[in-house]
């Protein structure tokens, strides 16, 4: 956890987005206290619906940047993700994902904790990035919670990408799973050694699976319209000078943006 | 504060219920709609659609209601007031933001044009099956103000109503209409913008550094502050302290939980909005909300042509409920006599309150329709004539349950 926020601090800092102009909703097991050391707006939401609450908050006020933490994405709340990316919301979504690795004990999936499979798993996990990529994300990276420096890097350049980015960070939360299986720390240190780097990867190699290196790397970066521009348009289209466009108003520390 | 004239469509219409609940939210500042199209409750959705984006505001189709209740308390904390409109199964997948919500003391508006229940039901009818849910329909303790609009010109001066009272106790507001309220058209009067007061949003002005964003002010609400702003928000849905952070501590779940409910119930005499008429010297008092207090008023004509001296108290509020005007009612007159469409909601409450004082009587009605106001009546005029104190609730059996129940009549193919 505190790689991780280390990592936001840094990618925050290199981006130089204003901290006080970010907002980050996460759903229930991400709420460190320590967050606030960020200088971030931190909502701790309902499982699985940070990627929803975080389209309110940006429709309500896009001069936010908007950056949804979730755990439990895939299951609970694949399909705000799904949608969001179709409409390339401006979001960038972080995907702690806790999942275990196969070699290691107690081989839980992203959606079952290890106590809650005490003969293992045998259900195939996501391709996040691929699945990412699929649904219109305009930037997938996916990084383990000891590539520090290259997950500060991807936060720093998602949070200037216009839509939906997503980045996955491999992330076991050794407090929770120390406590229940034998995993210990050094767990962070076996997903770091057993990664390989691959930058522009195509997102449908990516899938995690037992017996091979996992790849790790930023693999895709495109422009699309973004949901607040699609919505420009088409209005102004339809009712030409008396629809109100849809406003960015830059917040205190922001450097404005392009619905200027 | 006055509205601003940009969102309000001054004017006279004859439109819908629900187009005039859209009309409504877009006076009371409404800038974010967040919903899912579910009849009957659609036509309010794309009424605020149609005029949002001439007044700076949005409407978005979200990709279900789980995500529209989410997307609304996103919005509020964002800055701007927010609203969902949903019906029946839509109603159900909400509960687990209207919570959320609540426990982040979040003012938002929620209007529900009932139907016919349960599960898919009867989409395109009307009922008041979701009284209770509205109270109790997600878990844990906390309370939520509910108006029960009974024609289109109140659907627009309750749902500016609603905004009003979401943002002075932020809490849920929930707007419990049904289908024939939403479905039903009349002349609907929209005032000048300059005669709709809008509540303003209670908003700490204060040094950030000393803001705490759950410590309340006299009245128990606290002061709200939005995301970007330089507050450094921690804001959680779990039991927090004052500061937000969340907290385990028993007492602190006691203090917090206490004052989430307290701020409703404790300022309950300035929410509750009743129409009472000829309660005096009533020997019947007939309470009722929503479409079925409009019936009711035919069958109250009724009951008085048979000589019964009836009263009429009609909730405009129902949550919080009016026990101590409902009590002190029992206290002079024979019996209660409520209308709804269901087997039995807020007949309950209307019990509980008395006390034993006042027989109550239910008259019921399975949805998909309204009463016969000669049921209404008949239940009166029972009412009038049973000396006996009743214990229990008294199930009146309209015409309809007496011809398919007792009648032996065949349920048409």
């Amino acid at each position: 956890m505190k790689a991780i926020i280390t990592a936001f601090a840094q990618g925050i800092k290199k981006s130089g987005v204003s901290p006080a102009a970010i907002s980050m909703p996460s759903d229930i097991p991400f709420k460190p206290e320590a967050i606030r050391e960020l200088g971030v707006d931190f909502f701790q939401t309902t499982r699985g619906r940070p990627i929803a609450f975080g389209t309110g908050l940006k429709l309500g006020n896009p001069a936010l940047k908007v950056m949804p933490v979730v755990g439990d994405l895939m299951t609970l709340g694949g399909n705000h993700f799904v949608h969001g990316g179709r409409r390339n919301m401006e979001l960038l979504v972080i995907c702690v994902n806790n999942f275990v690795y196969k070699r290691i004990a107690g081989k839980p999936t992203p959606s079952a904790g290890a106590a809650f499979s005490p003969y293992s798993t045998f259900e195939e996990p996501f391709n996040f990035p691929h699945l990412g990529n699929s649904c219109g994300a305009v930037y997938t990276a996916r990084w383990t919670a000891l590539h520090t420096e290259q997950l500060a890097d991807s936060i720093a350049e998602a949070l200037h990408k216009n839509g939906l980015s997503m980045i996955e960070i491999l992330a076991p939360g050794p407090n929770y799973y120390t406590d229940i299986t034998e995993i210990t720390p050094d767990i962070l240190n076996f997903y770091f050694e057993n990664s390989t780097v691959k930058d522009g990867e195509d997102p449908r190699n990516v899938g995690i699976t037992p017996d091979e290196n996992i790849i790790v790397g930023k693999f895709t970066s495109k422009e699309r319209p973004t949901f607040i521009d699609q919505y420009n348009a088409q209005h102004g289209k339809m009712l030409g000078d008396k629809f109100i466009p849809h406003g960015y108003v830059p917040t205190a520390g922001e450097s404005g943006g392009k619905h200027a | 504060m006055k509205a601003n004239p940009r969102e309000v469509l001054t004017g006279v219409y004859y439109i819908d219920g629900d187009v005039a609940s859209g009309f409504g939210a877009l006076a009371a500042g409404c800038k974010f709609i967040g919903g899912y199209p579910i009849t009957p409750s659609t036509e309010a959705a794309e009424a605020f659609a149609r005029v949002a984006p001439k007044a700076g505001a949005v409407f978005i189709q979200m990709e279900d209601e789980l995500g529209s209740m989410a997307a609304v308390v996103g919005a509020v904390w964002s800055g701007v007031k927010s609203m969902t409109i949903t019906s029946g199964p839509g109603y159900s997948l909400m509960q687990e933001n209207i919570g959320f919500g609540a426990m982040l003391e979040t003012p938002f508006v929620l209007l529900n044009i009932q139907r016919g229940g349960p599960s898919t039901g009867v989409p395109t009818k009307t009922g008041q099956a979701d009284m209770m849910q509205s109270r109790w329909g997600s878990h844990g303790d906390y309370e939520v103000i509910a108006i029960s609009p009974d024609s289109p010109q109140e659907m627009f001066d309750y749902t500016v109503k609603a905004f009003n009272l979401a943002e002075k106790y932020r809490c849920p507001v929930m707007i419990m209409s049904d289908e024939c309220v939403g479905h039903m058209t009349e002349k609907v009067v929209i005032p000048s913008a300059s005669e709709i007061e809008i509540e303003p949003r209670r908003l700490y002005t204060g040094p950030p550094a000393e803001y705490m964003p759950y410590k309340p002010d006299e009245d128990l609400v606290p002061k709200m502050a939005k995301a970007g702003d330089g507050f450094n928000l921690y804001i959680s849905g779990s039991v927090h302290n004052e500061k937000g952070y969340p907290v385990t501590v028993d007492e602190y779940k006691s203090v917090y939980v206490r004052r989430l409910v307290d701020k409703i119930r404790r300022n309950k005499d300035k929410i509750i909005e009743l129409k009472e008429e000829a309660t005096d010297d009533a020997e019947v008092i007939v309470v009722s909300y929503g479409i079925s207090s409009r019936v009711a008023i035919k069958g109250i004509e009724i009951a008085r042509e048979r000589g019964i001296k009836v009263g009429n108290l009609r909730l405009v509020t129902v949550w919080p409920f009016p026990d101590e005007k409902v009590t002190q009612l029992a206290k002079k007159t024979k019996a209660f006599v409520v209308p709804e469409i269901n087997y039995g909601q807020i007949v309950f409450e209307v019990s509980r309150c008395s006390h034993g004082h006042a027989n109550v009587v239910l008259v019921p009605h399975g949805g998909a329709g309204v009463h016969v106001p000669d049921d209404i009546a008949d239940a009166i005029e029972y009412a009038a004539k049973e000396d006996q104190k009743i214990e229990t609730v008294v199930e009146f059996k309209t015409r309809l349950e007496r011809t398919v129940f007792e009648g032996g009549h065949k349920l048409k193919e």
